[in-house]
């Protein structure tokens, strides 16, 4: 593998149910460090299950995948390790909503990584300040916004510093007036050279920060380009029909 | 005229008298049932007894009950992606007591495996309390550990998701993030658990136990009386499982409240 990738995917095949459900269907696709990619595609083409084997949250029919040249998919690999390198936001957020934000966001740090735990509240407050959340530290999720609690899950995911961040929908689930205060933090994030893979519906993001967005179709990748290629010059049908439907 | 109201005056007597015998009646049934050579000490010992014994095999069933539930979930969730053969070797003959034993404690009547535990598998044990506790403790923990499983699955799949994808590990993710949750929803049926074992605790006294139940019957057996001793017993049973239910019902709000 050459180094220049942080992620190489070879082959990707995911199956369901003994291969009645072919969620995806061959997948290649390479990452370089630093790139932002924006994935979109219409609803159960692959795009969750492709971001979900990427951590082995699935573990794959067939193919590899390979995380800064290491085959995550061997069975020698310990998953937990590279588990730490990529951060991943969800849907839903998924808080524990039995813990504090502060709680959310040092246990993984404090358990895994045998920080101090002042030293892991000081960092975990640092980066709350930075997505303006400092007054909350101390506040359960459930007393959060949908807006603020997927800030604090992406900052939740930072406190592990990963070399990747995933981003499976991230603004779905949320209010529209709060979708601006998301994607400004991801864009944030992008700009300061993180590697991002997000599944979103905002092209305005895709626009204004992907590297390249690829375009799923029944579990492979159909068309790949940087944004202005895919969005004024989409060669399939399938990708015009889409686009036509989203913009 | 005269003669219809005398028979009616002297008939009310009669009642009266009667009525007036039958509470007098009581009256000493009460006496030698509770009061005769301090009886209700017999009942108070047997409260005492019914409540250690309740709350003792309790703590052993949820002890149980958290290993054979933690072995099944992790088996159903864990077994296929585990890589030691050893580790995977173990969970598999663990997974599979825990089954036996899940099945053969709820095919069998209580009473039967208290029998069998007191006179076959703890027969040179003397202390028939302690056997009694083992007893109910071992049948329990296998209710009980339907229970935590049945917790530990009304947890939203994307609480391991998000423990796992931060890289904790699967113990990890159960202990600090799946279990907290787990016991807050399974409390109240842990509770109620505790009910349905106090009032199946009254068969301890087949095997010799001075719980509530036998402490009534030991008065029987001295004064040849039945109504008082039984009626006091149940009236207690009923007592405190009215008072444990009350107490459910406010650890139900409580935590209900909590949520939001
Ligand atoms: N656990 C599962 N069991 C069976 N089928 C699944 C499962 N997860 C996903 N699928 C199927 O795989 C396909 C791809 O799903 P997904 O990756 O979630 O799509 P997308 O995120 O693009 O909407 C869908 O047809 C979906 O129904
Ligand atoms: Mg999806």
């Amino acid at each position: 593998m050459s180094a220049n990738y942080i992620i190489s995917v070879r082959g990707l095949k995911k199956h369901y149910n003994r291969g009645k459900i072919k969620a995806l269907n061959g997948v290649d696709l390479d990452v370089k460090k630093g790139e932002v990619i924006v994935i979109i595609g219409p609803s159960g083409c692959g795009k969750s299950t492709l971001l979900r084997s990427l951590n082995l949250l699935e573990q794959p029919t067939e193919g590899q995948i390979f995380l800064e040249n290491v085959d995550i998919t061997d069975r020698n690999t310990n998953i937990n390790l590279h588990r730490r390198k990529v951060g991943m936001v969800f849907q839903h957020f998924n808080l524990f909503p039995n813990m504090t934000i502060l709680k959310n966001m040092t246990l993984a740090p404090i358990q895994l990584k045998k920080v101090k735990k002042a030293e892991a509240e000081k960092k975990a407050l640092e980066l709350l300040r930075v997505v303006g959340l400092e007054d909350r530290a101390n506040a359960y999720p459930s007393q959060l916004s949908g807006g603020q609690k997927q800030r604090v899950a992406i900052v939740r995911a930072l406190c592990m510093e990963p070399d990747v961040m995933l981003f499976d929908e991230p603004t779905s689930a949320l209010d529209p007036e709060m979708v601006g205060e998301v994607l400004d933090v991801m864009k944030k994030l992008a700009r300061e050279g993180m590697t991002m893979l997000v599944v979103t519906h905002e092209m305005g993001f895709a626009r204004e920060v992907a590297d390249r967005v690829i375009f799923m179709d029944e579990g492979t990748i159909l068309e790949e380009g940087t944004p202005a290629d895919i969005f004024s010059q989409p060669q399939h049908e399938r990708t015009k029909a889409f686009l036509n439907k989203v913009l | 005229m005269a003669e219809w109201f005398a028979g009616y005056c002297s008939w009310l007597c009669d009642c009266y008298a009667s009525f007036n015998g039958w509470l007098y009646g009581l009256q000493k049934e009460f006496t030698t049932a509770f009061i005769v050579d301090d009886r209700w000490k017999y009942i108070l010992k047997g409260v005492q007894n019914t409540l250690i014994l309740t709350f003792y095999a309790l703590i052993l069933g949820v002890v149980l009950g958290v290993i054979v539930a933690a072995i099944r979930t992790s088996y159903d969730k864990q077994y296929r992606e585990m890589k030691n053969p050893i580790a995977k070797f173990f969970l598999w003959i663990g997974n599979a007591i825990s089954k036996i034993y899940l099945t053969v404690i709820r095919g069998t009547p209580v009473m039967v495996q208290i029998l069998i535990i007191f006179f076959i598998i703890m027969a040179s044990s003397r202390d028939k309390m302690l056997c009694a506790v083992i007893a109910f403790g071992i049948n329990s923990g296998a209710y009980v550990a339907e229970i935590v499983r049945a917790g530990i699955m009304s947890i939203d799949a994307g609480q391991n998701e998000a423990g796992r994808s931060l890289g904790l590990n699967y113990m990890q993710t159960m202990w600090f993030i799946i279990l907290p949750q787990a016991f807050k929803n399974i409390l109240p049926s842990l509770a109620n658990e505790f009910i349905v074992l106090l009032k199946e605790t009254s068969i301890a006294g087949y095997v010799g136990v001075t719980d509530l139940t036998r402490a009534g019957n030991q008065i029987r057996s001295v004064t040849y009386q039945d109504f008082m001793p039984l009626l006091a017993v149940a009236l207690i049973y009923l007592v405190l499982v009215m008072f444990f239910t009350w107490l459910v019902g406010l650890l139900e709000r409580r935590l209900r409240k909590n949520e939001r």
